[in-house]
């Protein structure tokens, strides 16, 4: 376990750095055409949540921070088995995932 | 913040997270975007070290790195006919640039307000991860969460098979 | 480790939940066994679980009515008159949602058990998100009501609109999900807790928090925006509404949106009531845009089912704006009972007019343009009127269960005025987008009278049930709406 003493990177580094990954996740679900790379965005987006969760956790000494990570792991594990399901499913018989092609729907 | 091996360490997970994610989100080539991604969520398990979440990190390898990484991989050979993708990005640049810059600028302003404060930083006590295995199952703290979550992984059980059957 | 305490447990005030979520369970085993022929049965099976579940609320009404709310798992959930009421509204959406499978999943050979298993458990995480008191219960029932749905819009797997409705949904939805997460991360950092009366305590008490918190609040808006399909979260609602399998749209256009509905009141008036006119104001603005977009562009569809997914737009701009109303505390219980009422009111009529889509609807999934309703004014003279009714009652005209929830609405933010003028500029877009409204629900009622057509309908015994049902509740919440209403207002949180 760290000393105090040691502890030097003050939590506030770790929620800025998490909030340019989570604009950074952002930007790769609003640019990226690919579903794949857009499910890889959201997954940055969820893992700089958690990144804020445990530096405010660590800051307030508190584990309920903590446990939130640990469903917000379980739900992205949800959200992959799901999503890569789905996204196999549909190249299966359009044989492209890029969300500007899937428009046979229009109104 | 002087110079010492942890503020070292911090600033390489740091390079480490979003050099990753950097990657992930500019690259072309798919299957080196989900190579970055690994990087991204090793940064970040080496934080939660740095933030002395050792079983939070140790989770983070498992889950994400060990298998959600790894079925993205899967995924994306799979659909390897669109591995090389050459156009990378989608018709709404310009909204996505307008409201990514308004969200930066909105939390950048927040985040560095909050740098003025003071934010406590003390010693983790040593039974933390104790601490987190009680607080998952008891009926007082997070049991209705966590049932709920296992009915959650056995939905997403039941709705995996039923696409993959089709 | 000490004991559990049984009192501080209270498992009977979570018994509805638990009938549906066992029943999941054991039907997911005995689906093993029902041959493929007589999948049916998986069908019953599973509404004799949610009349369980409706028996075991119907003995929690007497008793929340004289005891009031009551706090389970040591405050992670809340079971008062507000949840319950939303309970009774999603226990009956979920049957509704199987009655209308039974016909339809065999008509168009994608009838598989599953079907029922997931719709139990995608209205358990409604349920539990209308008691939710954490933040943390907020996202995993959130997530328990949207994962069950992605996987429905796609269950018509061979039709190219199914999957890719369920794909789009999914992503939109993972999206939103993690705004959600983002928001109650930075709230936690601004209040130290995700428990909700938490937070109220929190925020007012100590000042220098307020811009994390404030920030967080509004990542949760948007990811409770999404789910209920409000300006300018609402992009996914066309394409997921057409594509999903019809039965699922009825569904979700109603569970998903009232979840969204219960967590978001949730957490603004318990949690925020400190900074209650921060988000009053950009509510209101939020209900004004979703008013005007949802109903202007709900003119120029041809699709039943796209016209209906913008009419839906448009109605959570009504429910918004009650929301909006309940920033004052003097009438927030008033505007609550608006909110629920109105989403019951909304449920009956928008699962009636679905019922229609789904008996004109051909088993190849075509038959879904508002052209297909000619001639069931003569060939169909019951239904036609049903169809007639529900379309009024979304208009608001009167004798209908629409029209008493949108005075409820205006009046409950017309109360609210004094606090923030900005809600009767709101409240005119209200009435006026109303006006609007009736260009293209009065358009479905002259096709169906006016036009001459072969007014083709398949309407089988478990329609009929679900038309003459909710066409008598839309009558009843419109011609004696009193009794219901004052169950709504009580319904409130305390």
């Amino acid at each position: 376990m760290l000393d105090q003493a040691n502890f030097l990177v003050p939590p506030i580094y770790y929620v800025a750095l998490s909030g340019i990954l989570f604009i950074l996740g952002m930007v790769g679900v609003l640019l990226r055409r690919n579903a794949i790379l857009i499910f890889m965005s959201v997954e940055l987006m969820l893992n700089s949540a958690n990144l804020a969760f445990v530096a405010f956790a660590r800051s307030f000494l508190d584990v309920n921070g903590q446990v939130f990570v640990f469903f917000v792991m379980t739900v992205a594990a949800v959200e992959v088995a799901v999503g890569l399901a789905l996204i196999v499913a549909i190249f299966r018989t359009r044989r492209s995932i890029d969300i500007d092609e899937l428009h046979s729907m229009e109104g | 913040m002087t110079i010492t091996p942890i503020t070292i360490a911090f600033f390489i997970m740091a390079a480490f997270t979003l050099g990753g994610s950097l990657g992930v989100v500019t690259n072309r080539n798919l299957f080196h975007a989900a190579l970055y991604l690994v990087l991204a969520l090793f940064g970040v398990a080496g934080l939660f070290v740095l933030l002395e979440a050792p079983f939070l990190a140790a989770v983070q390898v498992l889950v994400y790195v060990g298998a959600i990484a790894v079925l993205i991989t899967i995924t994306i050979m799979v659909t390897r006919r669109i591995m090389g993708v050459t156009e990378s990005v989608n018709r709404q640049w310009p909204l996505a640039a307008g409201v990514s810059a308004i969200m930066a600028i909105t939390l950048g302003f927040v985040v560095l307000d909050r740098f003025a404060g003071k934010l406590p930083v003390a010693a983790v006590p040593g039974d933390n991860i104790v601490r987190l295995g009680e607080a998952l199952v008891n009926y007082d703290a997070y049991l209705v969460p966590f049932e709920v979550a296992s009915v959650l992984l056995l939905a997403a059980m039941i709705g995996a098979i039923v696409v993959a059957r089709e | 480790m000490q004991l559990p305490i049984l009192e501080s447990i209270n498992l009977m005030a979570v018994l509805p939940v638990l009938i549906i979520a066992g029943w999941a369970c054991v039907l997911l085993v005995f689906d093993l066994l029902i041959p493929r022929s007589r999948k049916h049965w998986t069908a019953w099976l599973a509404l004799v679980g949610l009349l369980g579940a409706a028996v075991a609320l119907f003995f929690q009404i007497g008793h929340f009515a004289r005891l009031g709310s009551e706090a389970a798992f040591d405050g992670m959930v809340t079971v008062d008159g507000f949840s319950i009421f939303l309970q009774v509204v999603f226990v009956l959406t979920a049957i509704v949602g199987v009655l209308l499978a039974l016909d339809y999943l065999p008509r168009h050979g994608i009838e598989r058990g599953e079907y029922y298993v997931l719709l139990l458990f995608t209205t358990i995480g409604m349920m539990i998100m209308s008691m939710a008191a954490d933040l943390i219960v907020v996202f995993v029932a959130l997530e328990l009501l949207s994962i069950p749905l992605y996987i429905l819009s796609g269950f018509a797997g061979m039709r190219e609109t199914s999957e890719e409705a369920a794909l789009k949904y999914f992503l939109l939805g993972a999206f939103a999900s993690s705004f959600l997460v983002y928001g109650i991360a930075l709230t936690y950092g601004g209040t130290g807790t995700t428990r909700l009366t938490g937070i109220a305590q929190a925020v007012t008490s100590d000042a220098l928090n307020l811009p994390l918190t404030t920030v967080g609040m509004g990542l949760l808006l948007v990811g409770l925006g999404f789910k209920v399909a409000a300006v300018p979260f609402h992009m996914w609602t066309p394409d997921v509404y057409q594509g999903a399998p019809t039965p699922v749209t009825a569904f979700m256009s109603v569970g998903a949106k009232a979840g969204g509905f219960a967590a978001l009141i949730r957490v603004l008036v318990t949690a925020f009531p400190a900074i209650a006119s921060e988000w009053g104001t950009l509510i209101a603005v939020i209900a004004g845009l979703t008013m005007l977009l949802g109903n202007i562009v709900a003119i120029s569809q041809s699709n039943i089912k796209r016209m209906l997914a913008y009419s839906s737009i448009a109605h959570a701009g009504y429910i918004l704006l009650a929301v909006a109303a309940a920033q004052r505390s003097e009438n927030a219980s008033f505007a609550i009972g608006a909110v629920v009422f109105y989403l019951l009111a909304y449920a009956l009529t928008n699962l009636g007019a679905f019922t229609v889509a789904i008996a004109v609807e051909r088993d190849d999934g075509t038959g879904t343009e508002i052209d297909d309703f000619a001639g069931l004014g003569k060939t169909r003279p019951w239904m036609a009127l049903a169809m007639a009714l529900f379309m009024l009652s979304l208009t608001g005209m009167p004798i209908s269960g629409g029209l008493v929830g949108k005075v409820f609405v205006f009046q409950a933010a017309l109360q609210a005025v004094p606090g923030d003028p900005l809600l009767l500029a709101v409240v005119i877009i209200g009435v006026l987008t109303s006006v609007v409204s009736a260009f293209y629900y009065l358009k479905v009622i002259m096709v169906m009278y006016m036009r001459e057509g072969e007014g083709k309908a398949v309407l089988p015994l478990a329609l009929k049930t679900v038309l003459a049902a909710t066409a008598f509740g839309t009558l009843v919440l419109g011609i004696i709406p009193g009794p219901v209403f004052q169950m709504a207002q009580r319904a409130m949180l305390k």
